[in-house]
């Protein structure tokens, strides 16, 4: 019988959900993929169909998450590029509460920069690159050309995984600390941009 | 023990900037150019640069200090002791010099300032306004993320209107400009997220390089005083107990008094942001440029003084009553702000407080109140320079109050005496004292210097006699 695509979406959907909801209740580790597939109501092997490893089934999740994230690139620049960065960062990481702690043991999978041969290493792959164009059209916004040399966006990246597995094991009361390191990761930041013509930090008028 | 500059500059923590830190050549080019002949030019006091040196200088000499007499203490241990302990004391004062609000704090507290007794009362007074907890200066969207972390609102809705900019700095945070939807003009302070615990980490840190240090008979005062700082450091991050320190002194106060104490608005306050009234008027830098009158200084003086003098007779110390707490305002009253380090006295405290008071009478109860003060023993009693030191000390904070008449708090000779006598007891290690001086003694010559900055003449002992019983 052919599997009509919305049931292949509906499969799909059942999975993540079934998955996000054993994530909250046991954690990374105590979750299994057949956990996941028995939860979800399909054989392990048709689980595999959908999602390579329990990462990906993560990675999914998160990716859903940050596209619900409630900053809009275009609408925000309207302050200076630290604000502007700020904002889209940290709407990011809130977006991704509810995954916190099992992205506190998962992450490093996921994000390594070091684990480029992985069969995981694809899953955080699409994140990355997602996140990075974000990060190109806010500096673009802010006058800083495009596009950017690959060693200020690997630069980037580097602080960025710092802040997100801070935070991820960050238990200060609503991950505060979190707000400052952000702060002070950002300025160093930015202030590495500074090249012979300057950054062009200015605040566009709203609209 | 008296050690010249070049000792002391020996003695002061590496930088890690050879080239610009305090203990570079510029520096000390700049510290000998200070100090030079200023006992005869003044120094501007609007010469940043210079104001920056000294401020920096005073927290290192005052490390300086402790360094020496640390290295006292374990001269004549074996060498392996010897260099475990220097290994701790460098990495205790690298911390100190690391930690900003830490060099606002020893400065505060009054210990570096015997150190230039030369220098003139106009830089030290300046000195004394520019020191305060520096927090990095947050942006808009870090603070719309702390509003909604801690009043679950973003600014621009809970309010009718809310500056983005800060128009004032504050302990650990800075200070915007709101409206209320009910028409009030408030001041909103927010804290910088995650102080209070940097400064428990940053304290244990510190705790770990320290105490296993010898450092004498004075150890347990000074690690009364490291406590006492942290106590008051952490007070200062509370700001539900700054809106209570509001709401109590607020009381102690009637509008015929002219002195005026924010109120507190609860529902837009938590620990970490406290919206009060926005008092309009001038700080002293802008007050004193319009050319007041001397009657209007002398006024405004009194109010200080008595303002002060009212919370210690309800047994608390405004501990900082530094210059940027105040606002003259237009109609002649006096504004308060900041109530973030304000000291309540326990019953102990209340006791040595009646005690000192009843020096004013006579002197003749001078050495019981050394012993209950600063744990004098028999042999300090028996030695007559200690007493001469501590009596002068405790003189020249009583000289105002045992004037006739009016006080001339702009008199150059009152607080350089004050330097020079504190100064002779920091030169003799004659330090030990109860903790609650060490922020008395900072809040003392806070407000001596706001009022020599004034120039202000009053009647203290008249301020005193009224309030006190």
């Amino acid at each position: 019988m052919r599997i009509t695509p919305q049931a292949k979406i509906a499969t799909r959907e059942r999975i993540l959900t079934s998955a996000a909801k054993l994530f909250a209740a046991n954690g990374w580790d105590g979750t299994t993929t057949r956990d996941i597939a028995i939860a979800a109501q399909v054989a392990t092997g048709t689980l595999f169909n959908y999602f390579q490893s329990k990462e990906a089934i993560l990675a999914a999740l998160v990716t859903e998450a940050l596209a619900k994230a409630k900053y809009d690139v275009e609408q925000g620049c309207r302050q200076s590029l630290e604000e502007d960065l700020f904002a889209f960062m940290y709407s990011g990481l809130k977006s991704l509460r509810k995954f916190r702690t099992v992205l506190a043991s998962a992450a490093e999978t996921i994000f390594s920069p070091i684990a480029r041969s992985s069969a995981h290493a694809w899953a955080g792959d699409s994140i990355r690159a997602h996140h990075l164009e974000q990060v190109e059209r806010i500096l673009a916004a802010h006058g800083i050309s495009r596009p950017m040399p690959a060693i200020t966006l690997q630069l980037y990246w580097t602080l960025y995984l710092g802040i997100f597995a801070y935070w991820a094991a960050d238990n200060s009361p609503r991950q505060e600390d979190t707000l400052a390191l952000l702060d002070h990761s950002l300025k160093l930041f930015i202030g590495s941009l500074a090249g012979p013509e300057g950054v062009k930090n200015h605040a566009r008028e709203s609209e | 023990m008296h050690v010249n500059l070049n000792e002391l500059i020996a003695a002061l923590p590496e930088d890690a900037d050879p080239e610009t830190g305090p203990g570079s050549l510029a520096a000390q080019e700049q510290l000998r150019e200070l100090t030079a002949d200023l006992a005869q030019r003044r120094v501007p006091v609007n010469s940043l640069h210079r104001l920056w040196i000294v401020g920096e200088l005073s927290a290192q000499i005052a490390l300086a200090y402790f360094a020496l007499w640390v290295r006292r203490g374990f001269a004549n241990a074996e060498t392996r002791e010897r260099q475990l302990m220097e290994t701790n004391l460098r990495l205790a004062l690298k911390m100190f010099h690391r930690l900003a609000y830490m060099r606002g704090a020893i400065t505060k507290v009054g210990q570096a300032l015997g150190s230039f007794p030369d220098i003139a009362p106009d830089l030290i007074a300046g000195t004394l306004e520019q020191l305060h907890f520096d927090a990095p200066p947050m942006h808009f969207s870090l603070i719309r993320e702390m509003f909604r972390n801690e009043l679950g609102k973003n600014p621009e809705d809970l309010f009718q209107s809310f500056d983005k900019q800060a128009f004032a700095a504050a302990s650990f945070g800075q200070v915007h400009r709101a409206r209320l939807k009910t028409g009030e003009d408030v001041a909103v302070k927010i804290q910088y997220p995650g102080v209070a615990r940097t400064i428990d980490a940053d304290f244990r840190n510190l705790g770990a390089l320290l105490f296993p240090l010898r450092l004498g008979k004075d150890w347990e005062s000074i690690q009364a005083a490291f406590e006492e700082i942290h106590r008051m450091l952490k007070q200062e991050v509370d700001y539900e107990r700054e809106a209570e320190s509001l709401r109590e002194i607020g009381a102690l106060f009637q509008p015929s008094d002219g002195i005026v104490v924010p109120n507190v608005y609860p529902d837009y306050s938590t620990p970490r942001v406290l919206t009060m009234d926005f008092i309009p008027g001038a700080h002293l830098p802008h007050f004193l440029e319009t050319h007041p009158s001397q009657q209007l200084r002398d006024q405004f003086g009194t109010k200080m003084l008595l303002a002060w003098t009212r919370i210690y007779a309800a047994h608390m110390n405004y501990a900082d009553p530094s210059a940027g707490n105040y606002v003259f305002m237009e109609d002649g009253r006096l504004g308060l702000l900041d109530f973030g380090c304000v000291q309540r006295y326990s019953p102990e405290e209340c006791d040595l407080v009646r005690l000192s008071l009843r020096l004013l009478d006579s002197m003749e109860t001078f050495p019981e109140f050394l012993v209950r003060a600063t744990g004098a023993s028999s042999r300090d009693l028996a030695d007559p320079e200690y007493i001469r030191l501590m009596t002068d000390a405790t003189q020249w904070v009583l000289e105002p109050v045992t004037w006739e008449g009016p006080f001339d708090f702009g008199d150059d000779a009152h607080l350089k005496r004050g330097i020079e006598r504190f100064s002779a007891l920091l030169r003799k290690r004659y330090t030990r004292s109860h903790p609650m001086y060490v922020y008395y003694h900072r809040s003392v010559f806070a407000l001596r210097a706001v009022l020599y900055r004034l120039r202000a003449r009053v009647d203290a002992r008249a301020v005193f006699q009224q309030l006190t019983p």
